[in-house]
């Protein structure tokens, strides 16, 4: 069972002067358990569309999706989930901790296991100093933190994390990837929208690249940086000790070190130079 | 549903329009010196006061809290956190509905209680003819309290159609004033003497409206408090059984446009 699957799904929206915006085109995706997968696009692509839909937010005009088989129109679909919006915004007359607190019970946490993971939470989410204070006076930086520690508080099989570096500092940034990485290392499904693509090539698994509502391509990020392999740079040293950087095509190289031990020259290092993740990405968005 | 209803009422006692509001109870104090001026009355207008004063609050409540509650949350884009939560629409609806309509309930205790103090002092002074009987004092206070949890239903339904305050605040203001007079109004296009100046396709229209808003006369009991006359019990039973199916009409009416709502 997947852990998450889409299916055709479209969303079409009327805009102004009775014209529709078609903001999902039958959309195809599947998540595996376990799997961190970077949905990426340009501003206006469709993810944050596509996410709605699956937390119920928005109704799909056509198509249907399931969270470990259960169709996102229930309720009871979310129950597996941890949810982080984009720009997330929380009940600013609470503070920190009676937040949690409300997250927690929604999600049916027995009280003295919530106490618990509440005050872990907060903690590791640097927050335990200010959880009495409103939220109403934290900043940008400190929300987003409450929004990360509500989706990790219940421990879900699957995060669903919408832009979840937008508006951190490095350290913020940092942090959020740390937790990541961690989350895939625990066998979670991550599928967090993006469009930073350091971001993808650092901490997924496989990506998704969406631009008009359409889907581009879904493959491995292994893959992709390999497929991008234009050649490599090979250091040389020669008889005399002199160093020399020499840029040498894929299909050359064999013959290239063969070449080398000949003219009795050693290769020191072999560097592969290739696309990265943006190059990859502005190219397939460029199509 | 519990969850909901709970942060519901924090969220109003934390509220600044609450705040707000309750400063005017403080007009309690001016009750008995106020009553003093009536001559004869001074008991029978100091219920008055106090249930007039009693009303005006609850109605700006129910008015500014329930119109504004469900609007703020998709203003504040709260509601992409709660509703992404394992928690359907219509728990949300119902819990906000009674969250508010528990914080009506409370208010109403805290204000009748400092009602009582006012005409206990106020009849002390200047003992009535006629003394008076707490429990249809009380018997009114619940039937306002009931008038204004329906009328947060009225706010909330149109705050599930609407994307602005405008609506639900303006619309709850009308429909609270057309329900006082719907009855007279009513009564009127349909006497003997309406029959000649009013037109039939008027008459239909006022009918229409009629049954359409809630009609909120039944729920006044101030007169039989101030005059310690004892209510009719066949009206007041007629009158709970209205409030229940009328504020259940309201709910489901809200849950299934609220489940039909974007999120955008």
């Amino acid at each position: 069972m997947y852990a998450l699957e889409i299916c055709g799904l479209a969303k079409t929206f009327k805009g102004k002067k009775m014209r529709t915006v078609e903001a999902l085109k039958g959309l195809n995706l599947c998540v595996e358990p376990g799997e961190v997968l970077g949905f990426l696009g340009p501003n206006g692509a469709g993810k944050s569309t596509t996410i709605k839909c699956l937390m119920g937010l928005l109704r799909p005009t056509r198509g249907s999706a399931t969270i470990q088989g259960r169709d996102i129109s229930s309720a009871e679909a979310r129950r597996s989930v941890g949810y982080l919006p984009e720009n997330p915004a929380f009940y600013d007359y609470l503070n920190a901790e009676e937040y949690l607190l409300f997250v927690g019970r929604a999600f049916g946490m027995a009280p003295e296991l919530l106490a618990q993971r509440t005050e872990e939470m907060l903690k590791l989410l640097e927050l335990w100093e200010h959880r009495k204070r409103l939220i109403r006076t934290y900043s940008k930086g400190m929300v987003q933190r409450v929004g990360l520690a509500q989706v990790l508080l219940h421990d879900p099989d699957i995060y669903i994390l919408d832009e979840p570096m937008s508006g951190l500092d490095p350290i913020g940034r940092a942090l959020v990837k740390e937790i990541i990485l961690d989350l895939k290392k625990r066998g979670k499904c991550v599928f967090f929208s993006t469009h930073i693509t350091d971001d993808v090539e650092k901490i997924c698994d496989r990506v998704a690249v969406i631009n008009k509502g359409q889907l581009l391509v879904v493959d491995s990020v292994q893959n992709i940086l390999q497929q991008g392999t234009e050649g490599y740079t090979v250091t040389v040293v020669a008889g005399d000790g002199r160093r020399e950087e020499v840029f040498v095509t894929t299909d050359r190289l064999q013959s290239f070190i063969r070449d080398a031990a000949g003219e009795s020259r050693s290769i020191e290092k072999i560097e592969p130079r290739r696309k990265d993740m943006e190059a990859f990405f502005l190219e397939i968005v460029a199509r | 549903m519990l969850n909901m209803m709970r942060i519901t009422l924090k969220g109003v006692f934390r509220d600044r329009v609450f705040q707000g509001i309750m400063a005017l109870a403080v007009l309690f104090l001016f009750i008995p010196s106020a009553a003093s001026l009536s001559m004869r009355q001074v008991t029978e207008l100091s219920v008055t006061l106090s249930l007039s004063l009693i009303s005006f609050i609850l109605l700006l409540l129910s008015v500014f809290l329930g119109g504004t509650s469900l609007w703020r949350d998709i203003e504040r884009r709260y509601t992409f956190g709660v509703l992404s939560l394992p928690l359907s629409r219509s728990s949300y609806i119902l819990g906000r509905f009674l969250g508010l309509a528990l914080f009506l309930v409370l208010v109403s205790v805290v204000l009748g209680v400092a009602a009582c103090v006012a005409v206990n002092v106020a009849s002390s002074l200047y003992p009535a003819d006629r003394p008076v009987v707490w429990s249809f004092v009380a018997l009114a206070l619940v039937y306002a309290t009931l008038k204004y949890i329906l009328l947060v239903a009225v706010a909330l339904l149109l705050s599930t159609v609407s994307t602005s305050f405008f609506l639900p605040v303006f619309g709850t203001i009308c429909t609270f004033l057309a329900s006082g007079i719907s009855q007279q109004v009513y009564e009127y296009v349909h006497s003997a003497a309406a029959v000649q100046t009013v037109s039939p396709l008027f008459r239909q229209v006022v009918t229409a409206v009629y049954y359409l808003i809630p009609n909120l006369a039944g729920f006044d009991l101030k007169i039989n408090a101030i005059y310690s006359v004892a209510p009719n019990p066949r009206g007041l039973a007629l009158t709970a059984c209205y409030f229940l199916a009328y504020t259940a009409i309201l709910l489901a009416g809200s849950i299934f446009l609220f489940n039909r709502r974007e999120m955008k």
